[in-house]
């Protein structure tokens, strides 16, 4: 089974288009292909095709779409949503032994004193969300979004907790959760990359481009990075001196020698290759202008905060909405620099923290609103969340008092929250210990979250595998269990 | 058994077909073709490696005829009626019957095992865990031959026995072998796919017009004799070893590994026979000592083949959980390349598929497990390369040991060279106000202290240690047995330093202790100081001579001094020394039994003279019995130059994987590979070559694509798009750019701007300058997190870990790049400056680009279309003139003829039969 499998999908990935242009140029070699990636088909028609064809989801899915913003460091759950009151009273307290007992931390060394929260709390919504000043503009949001405040995980270094969160597992090989959406379920739009990845802050996530990689899945399925300065999408643009005419003129050209070749040798690949170069085009049309966003009328750029001519995170937010708008399947969005140690004046959970979500509440929130207003929240699922938590402790790094308010690498208790695709509004799943160091109700393993959003998607996360080096892998490994509650 | 013969007769196709008697009279089954599919299909998942339900299991014959839980075998031999397993197939209770939860089995597979049961149950060995024998060549005079039927034309045809075997197959698949591909096309194919590169005009020039008989054997001669022959070789070895210019990981900061790569380059020119390049890799630092009591460099060097695994210098990581990994990794790694089997499922749990159990890869990881390196950022242990001027006064000191104690020459040559045995500070525990700084390091300071268990002090009275501090005059002091047990050492840090080394005299102790290593600091009580690392040595010998203090100084100054470092492999002695366990469901946290390092039962022993180790492993797998080896190693080479494997799975040749399409062709191939040919790899690729098989044409026509849409059966040549490396050298090398130097450290091509994010590192993308933006693809340093764009684009792995097959794809991004990435409009603006100098008119300019591209004269109505694309961007150009300068910047002619040149040089660099071998 396992060969049949990998020759189908080694097949499939080789005639991706193929199929399609046999198909509308009447070759009629027949269909052999199954799913579609960068979009193969170009009419309304070869659109069922696709779905037909398509790894079948094994439900219904309720999210069509996901757009999963990741702010990487780990934002403080403390200073965010988990408010924990009592925390406040143990403000500079020595941390009880039982919460150093047998754990390890990635800095935190002897014993660390307690840290109470740094924002002001307060209930908001019907659904009496906490949520702190940090956030404001989230806060008329309360009741459209499910928090899961009981998450954990295994892995307390940014790198290896970002690839569990993505991969399905701590080290380096594993296809990204993108690179499986696009593999089962392809793209709809035959003019852009069925996984898109917008980074922000100034460096990559940790993990580098491994956390959109495709791992062992064929590396068509990896997630492409668009770019906010230069190309949007690498050697998109037409060099300088090539217009957009005489790239029309050469790319027929190039057909049309290629076609003759056809007439001669007979390769269906030939075929693929010339329907790829007519893709090609259209993807220069079509990638810088979802790209662009100056024809978004101003009052849209001004509600994410997007300033002309600047890379950023809110910039990135509307580009978010406007791809998800043009049927990108998997939108994913990495935020840099939320890795609040107190080494510094940006690098903590007091005013570092506060500026991060200066940048960012505004357009998470804007993008929101914005997706419920063109009425694409329903069937589009967006996740936040960082790669772990932050400790209820003041770091202390090697022993000594840090410069700022900040805290360590956590990995019992942090939160994430989700909204639309088919998950409940203002609810709240999962709760931590009074002082927000453990969950003590429905706790949640990052393998759980990932079967729940395979789950929305349509796909049963312990069906939904692919064969190498001898064994059937899954994005959640041998572990995960959807977390049902939480499914409206 | 009904077997078809179909036979091309002219126009119509004649069906011969004839019965065995075995066939009339209910035939033998076949246990690998018939019986194992259906066990793998719907029995072995439950009742095989990963599982044992009702302690049933079909892994191991041995365990069918175990009685299950029920009491009653599975299978009992020779009665179906009797074996358990027969009853609960057909058995109508839907609780009981088999395959659970699952639609019935189909009567001719239930037909199937019970007639295998009734026959005897006969268990046999999958057909590549069998000895690889000699087969018989197939002989064309059979069966068709006596109706008269064969086909004149290719009864002439076979060049050699692989065609023998291949035209068997053909007949019977009802096909015949298409004709010779023309000179041109075939000089071009057989020197991409010998150098990955295309001929010059001139060499094609000249085997056209050679019409003697031996023409096509001397061109094959001359390629394989060609330095770039190694470097397209080493291009795939490569992904097999996973190399790459970074560790990976978080960090993924600078390996200097370079040297492994020109090991690979000259291993393949030098024709070095396999079997060796497999033992120099996975233990050439446990062949004999060559010079200065060590192996020599090139065999030290080789073993960066498995130092090419990821090391992870995140802060705060366990080391011991990443040093396992890269563990894993080679031994995942050594099956899948060498043996072709999925090994890494059986971390785990048993093998799901073919008879290996969870033991046996613990057994199997014991050779590796002894390894020295700990996943600490130094990357230790390295092989030092010192400087010329270094070298000599290396030479000096161990002359100086050797003129006093010889006997204790190759413990101290190991350590100028290897720096081992040493202890890595992060073996230190019971740390007192200690810490490891940066979860690296043990950092000590004012009343500290940090423990080091169980050390052999016996003859041990020379401490050598590395310190970095920024504290004002510490005292450290090593004590035996506790922290205020009798001191051993001492020694006050005068200056701040950084990694230096120090040599402290030790008192002497025999027997093993625990080192308390203490600290006193009082002038600056919260500066740390940093140790790496820690050594215990016997003393320089020669303490009385004159001289002595000087070539001490030299030796310390000498372990010191950074040079540059290569990540090798280097076994762990004495207390150094690691035991192996078996990790219960692959967990390393949860150790099971220990085990000794052994190969699994399915394969034969290790050869008698063989030691117990990694070298022993490896002569091991490239002995003449072992089944997979050789075939695997086959089926690769053929892979490359074909485009598929005979076993087209050539990462997996177990029950899962594709059966082989000739297996015949593989065993024969394999055995004269061992045998005749002393495993030259030369001797195997020129046997390929010269195949009537490997010169057919690669056209296709209708019959061919629906009887052999895939071109398994080998009708016709091959014809696949080009390597990511062979696209970017190919248009390098036609256009004039590409450099022919080779060797050395990994070179900065022009990428984008903004490919390199690396948190926490500085390192940057530092354009290469001269040739060395040139060089080919080879030389192109990689870096895990972030490989070069074009490079992934056309289907290049990240090289995290070994990937054997790199599945082609064909997509809009790769066009993007060779119609608009600057090294494709470079090699255009080039290119179009040939064709200017070739050629008079536009006309005669783009029939010598197509020409010097392809080999072969354009086709009228292809020449018009580039006319056309020529003469539209001419007015576009010469109506706008400013354009001119935009796409033309790198020469000095700058005109509009020559701007629509290079755009008509783009387009042709774009042509399916430019990036396709054909």
């Amino acid at each position: 089974m396992e060969k049949l499998i990998k020759e189908l999908e080694y097949r499939r990935v080789e005639q991706q288009t193929r199929r399609h242009f046999l198909r509308n140029c009447g070759f009629g070699l027949g269909a052999l292909g199954l799913g579609s990636l960068l979009g193969s088909c170009d009419s309304g028609a070869s659109k069922t095709a696709q779905v037909a064809g398509g790894k079948v989801p094994h439900f219904r899915p309720t999210a069509k779409r996901v757009i999963y913003i990741h702010m990487a460091g780990a934002p403080s759950q403390l200073e965010l949503f988990d408010y924990k009151p009592e925390l406040v009273k143990y403000d500079g307290v020595d941390c009880p032994a039982e919460f150093l007992e047998g754990k390890k931390f990635a800095f935190i060394q002897g014993v660390p004193k307690m840290l109470g929260p740094q924002g002001k709390f307060k209930q908001f919504g019907e659904s009496g969300a906490w949520m702190s000043d940090y956030v404001p503009y989230m806060h008329d949001l309360a009741d459209d979004l499910t928090f899961i405040k009981s998450m954990h995980t295994d892995q307390f270094n940014h790198a290896p907790a970002q690839l569990l969160m993505h991969t399905g597992g701590a080290r380096l090989g594993r296809p990204s959760l993108g690179a499986w959406a696009a593999y089962g379920l392809g793209s709809e739009n035959n003019n852009l990359p069925g996984f898109i990845v917008l980074t922000s802050g100034g460096k990559q996530p940790d993990a580098g481009k491994s956390i959109w990689g495709s791992g062992f899945l064929p590396s068509v399925y990896q997630g492409v990075q668009c770019r906010t300065g230069g190309d949007p999408v690498l050697y998109v643009s037409d060099p300088n001196g090539i217009s957009r005419d005489m790239r029309k003129n050469t790319i027929e050209a190039i057909n049309e020698i290629n076609r003759q070749t056809y007439e001669q040798v007979q390769d269906p690949e030939i075929l693929t290759r010339i329907s790829q170069y007519e893709m090609a085009f259209r993807m220069q049309m079509s990638v810088p202008e979802v790209m662009d966003v100056s024809k978004e009328p101003q009052y849209i750029r001004d509600m994410y905060g997007v300033k002309p001519g600047e890379g950023s995170f809110a910039l990135n937010c509307l580009l978010a909405r406007k791809l998800i708008e043009n049927d990108v399947r998997f939108v994913q969005l990495f935020d840099w620099g939320w890795d609040g140690h107190g080494t510094s004046a940006a690098d903590n959970v007091g005013g570092g923290l506060h500026e991060k979500c200066r940048q960012t509440d505004q357009p998470v929130a804007a993008l929101l609103q914005d997706l419920k207003m063109r009425g694409l929240l329903e069937d589009t699922l967006v996740v936040w969340g960082g790669e772990f938590g932050r400790t209820p402790m003041q770091e202390n790094r090697n022993g000594l008092v840090m410069p700022y308010m900040g805290r360590d690498h956590h990995l019992d208790a942090f939160t994430v929250w989700m909204a639309g695709g088919g998950v409940k509004k203002g609810f709240t799943h999962g709760e931590t210990d009074e002082l927000g160091y453990y969950g003590v109700k429905d706790r949640v393993h990052v393998h759980d979250l990932q079967a729940t959003i395979l789950h929305l998607m349509g796909f049963d996360h312990e069906r939904f595998t692919y064969p190498f080096q001898g064994r059937n892998f899954r994005l959640t490994d041998t572990e995960g269990k959807v977390v049902k509650s939480i499914l409206a | 058994m009904r077997k078809s013969i179909f036979i091309a007769f002219g126009a119509g196709i004649l069906l011969v077909s004839y019965f065995s008697w075995d066939g009339i009279f209910g035939s033998k089954v076949d246990y690998n073709a018939e019986v194992k599919p259906i066990l793998n299909k719907h029995c072995i998942g439950c009742h095989g490696g990963v599982k044992k339900a009702g302690d049933v299991s079909f892994l191991f014959e041995e365990d069918m005829l175990q009685p299950g839980k029920s009491g009653k075998p599975a299978v009992v031999r020779g009665n179906a009626h009797a074996s358990e397993m027969i009853r609960r197939i057909e058995t109508s209770d839907p609780d009981d019957r088999m395959p659970k939860n699952a639609e019935p089995l189909a009567q001719e597979d239930v037909d199937i095992l019970k007639r295998w049961i009734d026959q005897g149950a006969t268990w046999e060995r999958h057909w590549a865990y069998k000895k690889v024998d000699r087969p018989e060549l197939p002989s064309l005079r059979n069966l068709s031959n006596l109706f008269g039927l064969l086909d004149l034309n290719t009864s002439s045809w076979p060049q050699n026995a692989i065609d023998y075997f291949v035209l068997d197959r053909l007949r019977k698949e009802g096909l015949s072998p298409s004709e010779k591909a023309d000179k041109a096309t075939l000089i071009r194919r057989v020197s991409l796919d010998l150098t990955g590169l295309p001929p010059t005009p001139q060499q094609v020039a000249d085997f056209v017009a050679d019409d003697s008989d031996d023409a096509y054997e001397r061109l094959v001669d001359g390629l394989l004799a060609a330095p770039s022959f190694g470097e397209r070789w080493a291009a795939m070895w490569m992904d097999l070893a996973r190399y790459a210019d970074t560790k990976g990981y978080e960090k993924d900061g600078p390996r200097n590994i370079w040297r492994y790569r020109d090991y690979v380059v000259k291993a393949f020119n030098a024709d070095k026979p396999f079997d060796t390049f497999t033992i120099e890799q996975l233990a050439g630092d446990l062949l004999p000592a060559e010079s200065a009591n060590l192996p020599s460099r090139e065999n030290l060097v080789a073993t960066g083949f498995h130092r090419n695994t990821m090391n992870n210098d995140e802060g705060g990581t366990v080391d011991e959980e990443f040093r396992v990994a890269a563990q894993i990794d080679r031994v995942n790694t050594t099956w899948e390349v060498w043996t072709g089997t999925t090994f890494a499922c059986v971390q785990c749990h048993s093998h799901p598929y073919d008879p290996i159990s969870h033991e046996e890869y613990y057994k199997y990881m014991a050779f590796f497990n002894n390894t020295r390196d700990e996943d600490v950022p130094t990357e230790s242990p390295a092989l030092r390369i010192y400087p010329s001027d270094d070298s000599l006064r290396v030479q000096e000191v161990l002359s100086w040991i050797e003129g006093h104690d010889a006997g204790v020459k190759k413990e101290f040559a190991e350590f100028l060279y290897v720096m081992e045995p040493k202890v890595n500070s992060h073996d230190f525990d019971s740390l007192v106000n200690a810490t490891m700084i940066d979860g690296k390091y043990l950092g000590l300071k004012q009343s500290s202290s940090a423990r080091l268990k169980r050390v052999t002090l016996t003859g041990k009275t020379s401490l050598m240690l590395s310190v970095s501090t920024g504290a004002e005059g510490p005292t450290l002091q090593v004590r035996t047995g506790a922290v205020d047990g009798p001191v051993r050492a001492q020694v006050r840090l005068t200056k701040p330093c950084r990694d230096s080394v120090l040599i402290l005299p030790m008192s002497p102790q025999d027997g093993k202790h625990d080192l308390y290593f203490t600290m006193t600091s009082p002038k600056t009580p919260d500066r740390w100081v940093q140790i790496k690392w820690v050594s215990f040595q016997q003393p320089l010998p020669g303490a009385q001579e004159p001289g002595y203090e000087q070539v001490l100084r030299q030796y310390v100054s000498l372990v010191a001094k950074r040079v540059e470092e290569m990540p090798i492999l280097w076994d762990g002695k004495g207390d150094l020394a690691r035991k192996t366990h078996v990790f219960e469901r692959g967990n390393w946290l949860v150790k099971g039994p220990e085990v000794q390092p052994g190969v699994p039962g399915l394969f034969p022993d290790l050869p008698a003279e063989a030691p117990k180790n990694r070298l022993g492993m490896a002569q091991w797998l490239v002995s003449r019995n072992h089944p997979l080896t050789a075939r695997v190693i086959v089926n690769r080479f053929w892979e490359q130059i074909f485009g598929y494997g005979i076993v087209e799975t050539v990462e997996d040749f177990g029950s899962q994987g594709s059966p082989p399409t000739h297996q015949q062709l593989l065993d024969w191939l394999a055995v004269s590979f061992m045998e005749d040919d002393g495993w030259s790899v030369k001797t195997l690729l020129k046997r390929i070559v010269l195949s009537a098989t490997y010169q057919q044409s690669s056209q296709t026509n209708q019959e061919q694509l629906e009887k052999d849409p895939y071109n398994y059966w080998l009708s016709r040549g091959p014809r696949v798009r080009l390597s990511a490396e062979q696209v970017r050298d190919q248009a390098l090398a036609i256009s004039g750019l590409l450099s022919k130097k080779m060797y050395g450290p990994s070179v900065m091509p022009p990428q984008p701007d903004g490919i390199w994010q690396s948190p926490y590192s500085g390192e940057r993308w530092l354009l290469s300058e001269g040739e060395d933006r040139y060089r080919r693809a080879l030389y192109t340093y990689w870096k895990r997190t972030s490989p070069y764009p074009s490079m992934t684009t056309f289907d290049a792995p990240s090289r995290e870990f070994c990937q054997s097959r790199r599945i082609r794809t064909n997509t809009p991004l790769q066009a993007l790049v060779t119609l608009n990435d600057p090294v494709y409009m470079e090699a255009s603006e080039r290119l179009a400056t040939l064709m200017n100098q070739k050629g008079k008119t536009p006309r005669e300019q783009l029939k010598e680009g197509y020409q010097l591209l392809t080999f072969q004269p354009i086709e009228e109505q292809s020449l018009k279309v580039l006319e056309k694309v020529y003469h539209q961007a001419l007015t576009a150009y010469r109506k706008n003139p400013a354009e001119v300068d935009s796409i033309l910047v790198y020469g000095a002619t700058k005109t509009p003829e020559l701007a629509a040149l290079s755009v008509s040089a783009n387009v042709m660099l774009n042509l399916d039969t430019v990036v396709t071998k054909e």
